[in-house]
């Protein structure tokens, strides 16, 4: 049985997620984050944490799926969840565009009724 | 939020965008030959004169802070609509190329009940401005397009003269397709199996300032607007 990932590779690997998490929990208590839309990457961070200490998931999984080269399938892997994170971007700017529109109207609509209030008080 | 100088059940909205050099003339037909309407001009965060024209002439306004687009000017004519509470409103375009002696004809059949949404065609009797060709073409391609997936017929899918009753006063302030959204409000109609009808209006070639589609734009216009139909359609399920 060889090894899939040398040693002193997992050591390396696992100090860079320790530094990830840390990373995104400093983020988090410092409100530069929203919990909300954190969770996709802690979970991709718990997700490769599991397979740096378990990696004959990963390689079992990528036979499964028929792909023979390790590092082959462990960058098919990030680009997939790479590409979740974008999209989910994505739906997010798209989501905030619409409320952004909405807020705008709302402004215009309020502003043009203090404007009126306030030609009426001059009236007066 | 009501406000005190509403004289008519119908608005005419007006949506405005960098347009100085139109407005004054388009507002002002509309104030001498029609006071019987109501309007209210939607200045769409011009970068020109609009703002302080719109102010100077004391003419009923909203100032949207930032551009919004098309959808979201109408959709805020619209939500002033609802919250005004008129029983019709009417969409014209900003630059003249409407001539406001339509819209008598064209909401009468709403107002006899006849039917929930109206639009202004240069299509049905071919008078007046007719566009371009190859605007025809793609404006025949979307028509066609709507006429496959909906089974029902409009010539001019692209018209932004148009009324609608207060049923879709309510619709569209809550929801308004965004970017160009002329082709879309009126699948949503369909869909909603509303009455649907299309009378004919001669309209004018836009009097100064340039059409807010060019070339480069129009490519652009045609993939996003035929992706909305399609999904707008898929998203209604089989309901015809």
């Amino acid at each position: 049985m060889f090894q899939i990932i040398p040693k002193r590779l997992t050591i390396v690997l696992i100090i860079v997620i320790v530094a990830y998490f840390t990373i995104i929990l400093s983020l988090l208590k410092h409100k530069k984050l929203n919990m909300k839309y954190t969770l996709l990457w802690l979970f991709t961070g718990v997700a490769f944490l599991i397979l740096v200490l378990r990696p004959e998931i990963l390689v079992w999984f990528l036979r499964m799926i028929g792909i023979v080269g390790t590092m082959n399938g462990l960058f098919l892997v990030l680009i997939g969840f790479l590409i979740m994170l974008v999209l989910s971007l994505t739906s997010i700017a798209s989501r905030q565009a619409s409320r952004i529109t909405k807020l705008i109207q709302t402004q215009g609509l309020l502003e043009k009724r203090v404007r009126e209030l306030e030609e009426r008080l001059d009236k007066e | 939020m009501g406000t005190a100088n509403k004289n008519s059940d119908v608005l005419i909205i007006i949506p405005a965008y960098n347009e100085s050099e139109n407005i004054e003339n388009i507002v002002d037909e509309i104030t001498t030959g029609y006071p019987q309407y109501d309007y209210v001009v939607v200045n769409d965060g011009s970068s020109d004169d609009t703002a302080r024209i719109l102010k100077k002439r004391g003419y009923n306004h909203i100032n949207c802070p930032i551009n919004l687009g098309i959808g979201g000017a109408i959709q805020t004519g619209y939500r002033y609509a609802k919250a005004n509470d008129y029983e019709i409103a009417v969409q014209i375009d900003g630059d003249g190329q409407h001539d406001p002696a339509y819209i008598a004809e064209i909401i009468a059949p709403i107002e006899k009940g006849e039917a929930d949404y109206v639009i202004g065609s240069r299509f049905v009797n071919k008078e007046g401005f007719q566009s371009s060709f190859t605007r025809r073409l793609g404006i025949h391609f979307l028509s066609g397009l709507i006429t496959v997936l909906c089974f029902h017929r409009v010539k001019d899918v692209t018209s932004g003269f148009r009324a609608v009753n207060r049923f879709f006063i309510n619709v569209f302030a809550e929801n308004y397709p965004i970017d160009y959204p002329e082709p879309e409000a009126i699948l949503d109609a369909i869909m909603r199996r509303k009455r649907i009808l299309e009378l004919p209006v001669v309209m004018r070639e836009r009097e100064t300032g340039k059409s807010s589609i060019n070339f480069k734009k129009s490519i652009y216009y045609m993939i996003k607007v035929t992706l909305d139909i399609i999904v707008c359609r898929i998203s209604y399920g089989i309901r015809r």
